[in-house]
């Protein structure tokens, strides 16, 4: 007790200067505006950010929360333009408003949400897991897209779970790919290498382009509406046999997080795939 | 000892009145000021107590504040050159010097004292312009402020002492 008294009655000037200064500091931060907005708005900036913390985390743990939503809500607008546009159509007898806004693609082609529960991506051939099945209307031969591009075709399906071929895997039935604005058109293909890089090959040698252009869906297939996105150009390397062009493309669909994605139920594949069928049958005969 | 308080007190209203009627008014090329009054914390002689060295500079600060309407800022900064005074003094003080030695030209000499003096002045004028300023957004031109307004007080710190040794 008695050294901190002596230590008291030695500093005790340091304690009247902090004193001091403290009187001063209320004086500066309490009659002058400038600041005194400058220390308030600091210590707001303090405060914001413990906020802006605590917020982020929490806002993370209902992150899945909202992206199921949003697919769900995503699919029922769709349903409703839809809706609305043939109403549109009757009401008008303007059949043509669909071409003129050029989304004529969703008239034909009803899509089922999915999640996929399993993947892999470092074997040669692929296989990917998605929770709807046959009770939920998914069928062998429909396309499977994302919000991305293109995600696949469907090989197998159960009850409740389908198995999907994606586009990483060797042995796929190659999709029918187009160049974006120009039309010329080509097979994909994974050489069993990068996920992020496919081939578009057999583009005819007199096709121009250039590296940077959006690859698509061309909708010749059977599979696939037009217009769904394949990926971007990266090089541009002759094909093995010379006689044409083999395009590398940047997958646009990120298949290391893919977990929404959607099946395309065309009603219309069943009777071109028959009209495909019966052609063929008759040229052979 | 009451001759003494008597005669700070009026050191303390001579340069209140000197310095809000007349100095701080100039703005010379609008950016230095003379702030007359850091002299009176120089002048305290040799062992004052901390306590007394505290509570004028206090004192004198608040009182300029209040007439020049920036409540806090020569208090705070004041307060602190009272309170390096003391520390620094010491280390300029010759060593066979009377207990209580007043400080002036004549008595330090003239370049220990203007060292004195400029050293305070500079640390006066950066911690006030600092807090006038409250940030360093534009630092160029506190610097410009502070090293502008420092040279002119000490210049007229200087005429002042000079005529006063003679």
């Amino acid at each position: 007790m008695r050294n901190l008294l002596d230590f008291l009655r030695k500093y005790h000037h340091w304690f009247l200067f902090i004193a001091l200064e403290v009187v001063s500091a209320v004086l500066l931060f309490r009659y002058n505006s400038y600041q005194n907005s400058v220390w308030l708005s600091s210590a707001n900036v303090a405060v914001g950010k413990v906020y802006e913390m605590e917020s982020e985390l929490t806002s993370f743990f209902s992150m899945t929360r909202a992206n199921e939503e949003l697919t769900l809500r995503n699919f029922y607008l769709e349903r409703q333009v839809e809706q609305l546009r043939r109403l549109y159509t009757e009401a008008t007898q303007d059949t043509t408003v669909t071409e003129r806004q050029g989304l004529q693609f969703l008239n034909k082609y009803k899509l089922i949400p999915a999640k996929v529960v399993s993947n892999t991506l470092s074997e040669p051939a692929n296989l990917m897991t998605i929770d709807k099945g046959r009770s939920d209307g998914v069928e062998v031969d429909m396309g499977v897209a994302c919000g991305n591009g293109v995600v696949g075709v469907v090989y197998l399906t159960s009850d409740h779970y389908s198995v999907v071929i994606p586009v990483l895997n060797t042995t796929m039935s190659r999709i029918s790919c187009a160049i974006r604005g120009r039309d010329y058109f080509g097979y994909l293909r994974w050489d069993g290498r990068d996920p992020a890089v496919a081939f578009v090959e057999d583009v005819p040698r007199h096709a121009k382009f250039k590296r940077g252009e959006w690859v698509e869906t061309s909708g010749y297939s059977s599979i696939f509406p037009r217009g769904i996105l394949v990926g971007q150009i990266e090089k541009v390397f002759n094909s093995s046999d010379g006689l044409s062009y083999k395009l590398q493309v940047r997958l646009s669909t990120d298949f290391g997080c893919l977990r929404d994605v959607f099946v395309i139920n065309d009603k219309s594949i069943a009777e071109r795939v028959q009209l495909m069928e019966a052609a063929r049958d008759s040229l052979r005969n | 000892m009451s001759v003494e308080i008597f005669k700070r007190l009026g050191w303390f209203v001579l340069l209140c009145v000197v310095q809000v009627l007349v100095l701080n008014n100039i703005h010379l090329f609008g950016i230095a000021t003379p702030m007359l009054y850091v002299w009176f914390p120089l002048t305290f002689h040799r062992n004052t107590p901390q306590w007394a060295a505290l509570l004028w500079s206090f004192a004198l600060g608040l009182a300029i504040d209040v007439f020049s309407n920036t409540p806090g800022l020569a208090a705070g900064s004041l307060t602190l050159i009272g309170m390096m005074q003391p520390y620094l003094l010491e280390l300029f003080v010759p060593r066979d010097s009377v207990e209580e030695m007043e400080v002036s030209a004549s008595t330090l000499g003239l370049g220990k004292y203007a060292l004195l003096c400029a050293i305070l002045l500079i640390v006066f004028c950066l911690v006030f312009f600092a807090l006038e300023a409250f940030s360093f957004f534009n630092w160029l031109y506190w610097l410009e402020c502070a090293g502008s307004s420092a040279l002119l007080t000490f210049v007229l710190i200087m005429a002042i002492e000079s005529v006063r040794s003679k």
